[in-house]
């Protein structure tokens, strides 16, 4: 049974400016915006596209994303015909390879995607927050007859030179590929999103792995080829809220928007485009007699006794009588306890930062969501001692002993 | 099958008591009826078996079963859609017994052709009743140690008020049920009944035969109560939290315990959690205004008001200058700005109009039914 269009996710990416946050798993499986995991978005929009067989390609850390994907279930994808795969390298007759490239990380599952026998592939990324409709972009892809789409941001000219860039022509056909130019030609940037037709992105992932001078990345050798060739490529302008959560600044930074869905552009709380997850299992958050929450998201499983603001507390979070919880994106099974002190940073998972410690400082002149600035980070499973201080711009991947300080 | 407890099948009757809190029942059962904020009460015993390896359940219905249905679908969230036992769902078979079952004898003959197919050795018969953290293994154990035909698990209880009329206590000798009262209503604390019990698969299937024919009603009535000289009737204790849902008031005060002390940890046992059909809510979201203390709240809820000692149930919205005290919301409940409601129970889809003021007292909370606009 052929398909229309089929997913592959590149999640091989080890997130490495994430530092602290992804030394046991992918940046794929790093936790956002209470109860999800970066992943949900590119799967819960393929699901909401009608798109059912995704496969997901993995090298780096893969224990705790192979278990959070499993089946499938959460997001609908496990499917008699299709559903989700994950696809780590493997062994075949001619020898192995990890993945030494975007195009090659394809290349090396040609036969998963023929199994499937799709008239067009999308090329997804794992590490962006994003919601998009996929069904729309391959309503473009099939309406101007292309063979190649990528989907594009306008991004202002001055940081445009930060960015790979598309130039195209009115109809919106891709004559020129600038990657990082001191002297942009365009302002439409690429998301890395890309609509193939198979039977062409087969044929160039064949002539890529030939060349052995190849990269195998669709950025610097696929993409050039196909431009070189003179194939029929366009971009997709997206308009909504996109962000690659790279680092710790843009992470924190793109969780404190949820909080403000108005005028930061991304809605979790859309019904009609539901973000699915794994369900953690925990019971109702209790909030307790001396809490003070605002502005605020809580899930299940917490249980807050102190004063929480402006933050994201993810499931089983505790935070004790006395403690303050600020600015703060606070991860999985983390307990806050008495007097503790927690601002604008990042807690990971499983987290214990004793009485009266303090992490973080709320920066000077304020807090500036548009303008991060230090957010310091707790890798996860530290015991933070009493008493003890990690500074603004600390990362933290061992525990801190009662009264020492980390700046 | 290799543990021994995997030798023991379910069996939930979905119905029982559902007259003692018709305003909740009107369009469910008692086992489909919420509490706790996510869960219905079937979620609890059904948990409890699936996390004692019991994957083999029954659950019997009589009416108003839609809602049931639909909450357990294949029983995946329960680890229970399996090729070998699973989750059964057994509605009236209408060609076989033309009224309704109306005792458990009843229910109990019309799917004996099922029991008598199953491999198990033992079965366990459950209510949904009763919301409570019950681990089935110690009740196997301690039934085949006891070498007693049949064992009832009870609790020490006064009886619920509710319950006057629909209750069963036991007397006990050296463990073994000397006389099995019905509708007891002394005071203070008795040995109760929590409808629970394990006999051998061939033992029950002879039992049901034998009273069927007689035209025999109801088991601990028609059956155990007569017998307890030729059967050994073992009584079980179960000494941990348990929630009886016994009639309005009790509903009410049942959920009201849980923001007690450490109650919610007593129930929700992380080693042994408590399952229910996922809705994909966000994370609930604490507005700037919003005082909320002293309370429970699921995933999906929006609060910008007050709430004070109350269960919000998933997806509640509290807006700005409303006041919730002392209140229980179900599923989807909108409070509007600048209402206030105290010792309220709203039902599934309730919506509060801006400005009203609506309040029951601790002794009598106000119910409003389903989808209702007040």
């Amino acid at each position: 049974m052929a398909k229309e269009m089929i997913a592959m996710i590149l999640a091989g990416g080890q997130g490495s400016r994430l530092y602290a946050l992804t030394q046991k798993l992918a940046k794929p499986a790093v936790p956002f915006g209470g109860k999800y995991r970066i992943i949900d978005f590119p799967l819960s929009n393929c699901v909401n596209s009608d798109i059912d067989t995704v496969g997901i390609l993995t090298q780096y850390q893969p224990l705790v994303l192979n278990e959070y994907v499993g089946n499938g279930q959460p997001w609908d994808l496990d499917r008699l015909h299709g559903g989700v795969h994950v696809l780590p390298p493997y062994q075949q007759a001619s020898g192995s390879d990890w993945y030494k490239g975007t195009a090659n990380a394809i290349y090396q599952n040609i036969s998963f995607i023929d199994r499937y026998d799709p008239k067009y592939v999308i090329i997804l990324s794992g590490d962006q927050i994003c919601k998009q409709d996929y069904s729309d972009f391959l309503r473009f892809h099939k309406e101007k007859g292309a063979e190649f789409s990528v989907a594009v941001m306008e991004v202002p000219w001055s940081e445009a030179s930060r960015f790979g860039l598309m130039v195209t022509d009115e109809n919106d056909r891709i004559n020129a590929f600038q990657e990082k130019p001191k002297e942009p030609k365009s302002n439409l940037a690429s998301m890395g999103i890309y609509i193939f037709n198979w039977d062409v992105l087969k044929s160039y992932l064949i002539a890529d792995e030939a060349d052995p001078e190849s990269e195998n990345d669709f950025g610097k050798n696929v993409i050039p080829a196909l431009l070189r060739d003179g194939r029929r490529m366009y971009a997709y302008r997206f308009a909504g809220y996109w962000k690659d959560v790279g680092t710790i600044s843009s992470l924190w930074q793109a969780n404190m928007e949820v909080l403000d869905p108005s005028h930061s552009g991304i809605n979790l709380f859309d019904e009609s485009w539901k973000i699915y997850s794994r369900n953690s299992g925990n019971p109702c958050q209790k909030i307790g007699a001396d809490a003070d929450i605002e502005n605020s998201m809580v899930t299940e499983g917490c249980k807050v006794n102190g004063t929480v603001k402006d933050s994201i507390l993810f499931p089983g979070v505790v935070v004790e009588k006395g403690a303050t919880v600020e600015a703060a994106v606070v991860m999985g099974g983390t307990v806050i306890k008495a007097g503790a002190t927690v601002k604008h940073c990042i807690v990971a998972e499983n987290v214990t930062v004793e009485e009266g410690a303090t992490v973080g400082a709320m920066p000077e002149g304020g807090c500036d969501i548009a303008n991060p600035g230090d957010v310091a980070t707790v890798g996860s499973g530290v015991r933070i001692g009493k008493g003890a201080t990690v500074g603004p711009k600390a990362m933290v991947s061992n525990d801190v002993k009662d009264g020492e300080e980390q700046w | 099958m290799v543990s021994s407890n995997a030798s023991a099948l379910g069996v939930i009757f979905a119905n029982t008591y559902d007259n003692l809190v018709p305003e909740l029942v009107a369009e469910r059962t008692m086992a489909s009826i919420p509490f706790g904020g996510r869960y219905r009460m079937i979620d609890f015993v059904l948990s409890n078996m699936a996390n004692s390896g019991i994957d083999n359940v029954s659950v019997i219905v009589r009416k108003n079963y839609h809602s049931l249905m639909d909450h357990l679908g294949a029983g995946r969230e329960w680890d229970l859609t399996r090729k070998r036992g699973g989750l059964n769902i057994v509605p009236p078979f209408a060609e076989r017994s033309v009224k309704m079952y109306s005792g458990r004898v009843d229910a109990l003959a019309s799917i004996l052709s099922w029991i008598s197919a199953q491999k198990e050795k033992y079965v366990i018969l459950s209510d949904a009743c009763i919301a409570m953290n019950f681990d089935f293994n110690k009740l196997i154990e301690e039934h085949v140690k006891s070498g007693a035909d049949v064992s009832m698990v009870y609790n020490r209880s006064e009886i619920p008020e509710g319950a006057r009329n629909d209750n069963y206590t036991v007397q006990i000798k050296d463990g073994r049920v000397t006389e099995l009262l019905s509708n007891d209503y002394r005071p203070g604390v008795q040995n109760l009944a929590m409808n629970i019990y394990i006999m051998e698969r061939e033992s029950l299937i002879q039992l049901i035969r034998d009273a069927s024919v007689r035209g025999l009603v109801y088991f601990e009535r028609d059956i155990l109560a007569r017998n307890l000289n030729l059967l050994n009737v073992h009584a079980y204790e179960y000494t941990g939290y348990a929630a009886r849902i016994s009639d309005m008031k009790s509903y009410f005060d049942e959920n009201m315990r849980l923001l007690e002390g450490d109650n919610v940890d007593a129930l929700f046992d992380p080693a042994n959690p408590i399952y229910t059909k996922i809705r994909d809510d966000n994370p609930s979201r604490y507005l700037t205004g919003s005082k909320v203390k002293n309370s429970l709240l699921a995933d999906g809820c929006v609060i910008e008001g007050t709430v004070e000692n109350s269960v919000l149930f998933r997806g509640c919205q509290v807006k700005k200058g409303a006041v919730v005290k002392n209140c229980v919301l179900m599923q989807d409940t909108v409070v509007e700005a600048g209402s206030s409601v105290e010792y309220v129970v709203t039902d599934k889809n309730v919506h509060i109009t801006a400005d009203k003021k609506l309040s029951g007292t601790e002794s009598f909370p106000v119910f409003v039914a389903k989808n209702h606009t007040v």
